[in-house]
């Protein structure tokens, strides 16, 4: 995706205007859970004593209405420019102070948190000296942030109310209409001739057996009747641009050679034109006209001429006559829209296995597969919902089902594709239910999987319909050449003994596969795909339904195989998320966001790329010979690009190399080489080490900790430079791998350049132990409070000495590294 | 249950040349089907073999002759879904029957042969007879210290050593 709007503010959020620094300090007792351990008095006058400090108070709770209010008449008593509190983690009242101090004119971003609590205080209890001494180091590396504070303006951009849903299954169905019911407009984009999607094809829905079409046909027609739906069949997404909100989506609508408008869906044409061709919608087992809607409930109700089959007698052309819906120089067309929102529901397809010798798809003409199974019972089908053999029309005594065909196949799709078991009790119910005693039915499975509500007695009635289940996989079929009846090979696991059994059916269970064209999907809306190939959500947790590019949304089976209920849900939750941009006019953007310095830039002399590369979000646009750019509205602020750059263009707000280099340095400015210097991302590390305090862990007082959003922004010049300055340790603390990371994959990006560091550090002749990479998460305060512990025991162990001798034979080195760097 | 804790024992085999795919098996029965052996005889089951395994039945394993029974066809590890190389896991299952002293005569025989006389078939006069009948020459004499050197390089003299002289 591109972009070429320039955010309105961010010429504003790199400017930094000299002026003198007046820094307030509010120091909290939080009662006694800080004062209790800390000697708060010794803080105040400590505070005192650091420069550009021209203001100190200490309050029972800063947090109270009484503390705020003081912090407020402090800013405008003592024209203050900058706020440091010492209080609690700023994961607990960042968002508070940042109000308060707005509260009284100063720009919200001219405040830090120096984390003195769950820090100090409640981890280290029983050393309250060296607890004291800590939070100085922690008060004084805040200030020294502080001092370096640029005002930022959040940032807005306009948002477009309009939406667009690809996919008309009965998930994109299900999303448009809900986002029409609450007002908003809906573009449903759908790739072929009629909504409806895969469940318009099958007969019963499980395990209820109602008839599919009788419950999605009006909902089809709820959508086609829609004010604010507008169906956009028969047509390709050719391309999106822009960001949430403000998305740009061009889109081929492929010729009908009828025009829609005029066409009424009498059928006249159909019934005069003399061409007959395989209907795929019959997935192949039925005929439709070269003029024709794939089945009698289409919506829209266009019909549509296969030009590949068409002999142009133009018969059609005279059926239609005065109505004139017929256009044979009909040419594709190109329309642009504008949406505010994209939800993305491209569904599945069912894998036809040809490629299995050993089932005989393909090859043997009663192997077929459960979808055409489907079509054959459905009464509307092409056999009038007779269940007949391909090779002699015959109705069979005896069907085999066998599960599991490509899924749960590590040689085909690894995965369960969640629906097969209980589609198959659906068939083997009706077979059982419609022939009775007529028919002998097997079903060869590994695992049975009926896990939702009324599945399991659906389970029990295909048994007591005296259906034989064999718990095995079928390794063989073999076609007997008279009889065109089928030899099933398995073995009965349950009686540990091979078996044959003859059939004069198979219906195989094929796995649901991502949609054909899904990859093209992904690279137009920047999309990640699981190792499966179907989409991946932002979060597999709490953010089922968000892609990871903000204002993008999945619902259905294009990120999993899910049945019908699933889907539904997650079209109409999908609907919701969608919503919550939609229902706002414009989308705020927390401006922590990454900006690129042009002159700076390599890629304006060489082909360089990297941060549009490593961007996790692709939100970084580096054409050749121009410098990079960051869509400000993409940018989720993770700082990965930041500590990828080789020429140091790029600084991302709040969290500049100046920023962290002021805390870095002053945490070491004292005993380095006693202290372990750690950089913990936001959302785990710093989470679990906030974690340790509240659950009280007690743990050595050497770390001293800089926040950093994700663990992507840590530079290795940062490490280099804490090694420099003589540190005892130095911990990078991120997410677990592969999948926890808050911004998709930073800590893996963090993960291959440390790597790439850390041997090069011990061949300079560093202890191995002296530089981690730890993964923390936020519900591991015990393994921070424990990693901590050990590490202070391994540099106890290794002694100031040995650790100053290593120091002193690094620091050329590194001192070059660093000064090379700085010449760029 | 009887046996040792079944995860050391998949530790032991997963650790062994071979046995490292064993845990991926999830029991459908796909080898057991595909079998030339196990449709002869009840007495082999590759299905069986890795289950027990994977429940630490390390004697009942080791000491029968099941698992001396696979053809090595490789029908089974061709077929199987989860890719376990089954009949490598049965030859990492007999290295370490072997290893414990649980081999059957006929592989003493041919490891005996071997090391004295460089053939796993002992060479009999009825033989030679017949090789002059169809008028091939006599069989040269092998080159059994090179192949009694080889041997010893791989160790494979002193896990046979071990049981000579105790009948199997």
């Amino acid at each position: 995706m591109e972009d070429s709007i320039k955010m309105a503010g961010e010429e504003k959020q790199t400017e930094n205007k000299p002026e003198e620094l007046r820094i307030g300090v509010f120091i909290c007792h939080c009662g006694l859970n800080i004062a209790g351990v800390i000697d708060i008095k010794e803080l105040v006058e400590f505070a005192k004593t650091i420069p550009d400090v021209v203001y100190v108070k200490d309050n029972r709770y800063t947090c109270a209405d009484p503390g705020q209010e003081e912090i407020r008449k402090a800013i405008k008593e003592h024209k203050l420019n900058r706020v440091v509190v010492a209080a609690c983690s700023p994961r607990m009242h960042e968002v508070t102070f940042r109000r308060t101090v707005s509260e009284a004119g100063l720009n919200p971003y001219l405040f830090e948190i120096a984390n003195i609590r769950e820090f100090s205080s409640w981890c280290h209890p029983s050393t309250p000296k060296e607890a004291t001494e800590k939070a100085k180091d922690l008060i004084k590396m805040a200030v020294a942030k502080a001092r370096l504070l640029m005002p930022l303006q959040t940032i807005e951009v306009p948002v477009t109310n309009k939406a667009l849903v690809i996919g008309g299954g009965i998930a994109g169905m299900n999303a448009a209409l809900d986002l029409a019911e609450m007002g908003f407009k809906v573009y449903l984009l759908e790739k072929g001739e009629s909504i409806g999607g895969h469940m318009a094809q099958l007969d019963k829905t499980f395990p209820t057996l109602d008839c599919s079409i009788c419950i999605e046909g009006p909902k089809m027609v709820d959508v086609g009747r829609h004010p604010n739906i507008e169906i956009i069949s028969y047509a390709d997404l050719l391309n999106v641009s822009g960001f949430i909100g403000n998305f740009k989506v061009r889109i081929r609508k492929n010729p009908r050679y009828v025009i829609a408008e005029n066409c009424t869906g009498c059928g006249e044409c159909k019934d005069v034109c003399p061409i007959e061709y395989p209907n795929e919608w019959d997935m192949g087992l039925g005929v439709r006209k070269a003029i024709s809607v794939p089945f009698d409930q289409a919506v829209p109700l266009v019909y549509t001429i296969n030009r590949d089959y068409c002999i142009e007698c133009y018969k059609c052309v005279d059926a239609c006559g005065a109505r004139q819906a017929i256009n044979f120089d009909q040419k594709p067309e190109e329309i642009e829209l504008e949406v505010g929102a994209i939800i993305v529901a491209t569904g599945y397809d069912i894998y036809l296995p040809y490629d299995n010798q050993l089932y005989g798809y393909g090859k043997y003409t009663n192997v077929i597969t459960s979808l055409e199974f489907e079509r054959l019972i459905l009464a509307a089908g092409p056999t009038g919902g007779k269940v007949v053999r391909a090779s002699d029309g015959q109705k069979p005594h005896s069907v085999a089902f066998i599960q599991c065909v490509g899924s749960r196949d590590t040689n085909k799709y690894p995965y369960c594709s969640n629906f097969c078991c209980m589609y198959t009790l659906k068939h083997v119910v009706q077979l059982k239910e419609k022939y009775k005693e007529d028919i002998e039915v097997y079903v060869f499975y590994m695992d049975m999987r009926t896990n939702f509500k009324g599945f399991e007695e659906f389970y029990q009635r295909a048994r007591e319909l005296g259906v034989n289940f064999v718990r095995g996989r079928v390794s063989r079929i073999f076609e007997d050449p008279e009889t065109k009846n089928l030899i099933i090979h398995a073995e009965d696991a349950n009686l540990g003994m091979p078996i044959e059994v003859e059939a004069e059916m198979v219906v195989l269970a094929t796995a649901a596969i991502p949609k054909k064209g899904t990859e093209d999907i992904a690279r137009i809306l920047n999309l990640t795909r699981g190792t499966d190939g179907f989409f991946m959500e932002s979060h597999p947790k709490l953010k089922p339904l968000d892609a990871p590019t903000d204002g993008i949304f999945l619902a259905g089976a294009c990120q999993g195989p899910k049945d019908i209920p699933y889907s539904v849900s997650q079209g109409c939750g999908a609907a919701a998320r969608a919503a919550t941009v939609l229902s706002k006019k414009t989308w705020k953007i927390e401006p922590i966001i990454a900006i690129v310095d042009p002159t700076k830039c390599r890629n304006v002399t060489t082909k360089c790329g990297i941060c549009a590369e490593r961007c996790p979000y692709g939100a970084i646009k580096a054409e050749e010979k121009k410098p990079a750019q960051v869509i400000t509205a993409m940018c989720h602020g993770c700082g990965t690009c930041v500590a990828e750059c080789p020429a140091d263009a790029i600084q991302q707000m709040h969290f500049t190399d100046a920023q962290i280099l002021a805390q870095l340095r002053t945490a070491l400015e004292k005993n380095p080489e006693d202290k372990i210097l750690a950089f913990l991302c936001n959302w785990c590390a710093y989470a679990g080490a906030d974690l340790a305090g509240t659950s009280r862990f007690e743990y050595p007082p050497t770390i001293r900790p800089i926040r950093v959003m994700c663990s992507g922004r840590v530079d290795r010049d940062f490490v280099l430079e804490a090694f420099r300055l003589g540190a005892g340790m130095v911990l990078v603390g991120a997410c677990h791998l592969p999948y926890d990371c808050h911004y998709i994959s930073g800590n893996w990006k963090m993960k291959a350049r440390m790597d790439a560091l850390a041997p090069m550090l011990h061949k300079l002749g560093l202890t191995p132990e002296r530089f981690r990479v730890e993964f923390i998460s936020a519900a591991e305060g015990v393994k921070f409070a424990e990693v901590i512990q050990e590490m202070t025991e391994q540099m106890r162990t290794l002694g100031r000495e040995r650790i100053k001798a290593e120091n002193e034979k690094l620091r050329p080195v590194l001192e070059n590294m660093l000064k090379r760097k700085e010449k760029k | 249950m009887s046996g040792e804790k079944p995860l050391d024992f998949t530790k032991e085999i997963t650790s062994k040349l071979g046995g490292e795919t064993i845990a991926r098996c999830y029991q459908c029965g796909t080898c057991a089907s595909t079998c030339p052996v196990t449709r002869t005889t009840e007495r082999y089951n590759p299905r069986q073999i890795i289950r027990l395994a994977l429940l630490g039945q390390r004697d009942e394993v080791l000491k029968g002759d099941s698992i001396w029974l696979c053809a090595s066809c490789y029908n089974c590890q061709e077929r199987c879904p989860q890719k376990v190389e089954i009949a490598d896991v049965i030859y990492a299952l007999r290295n370490i029957a072997i290893r414990e002293g649980n081999i059957p005569a006929i592989y003493t025989e041919f490891a005996n042969g071997l090391m004295s006389e460089g053939r796993l078939a002992p060479i009999s006069k009825f033989l030679e007879k017949k090789r002059a009948d169809y008028g091939l020459p006599p069989l040269k004499p092998t080159g059994v210290e090179a192949i009694k050197k080889i041997l010893a390089a791989t160790g494979f003299d002193k896990i046979m050593f071990k049981k000579e002289g105790t009948p199997q």
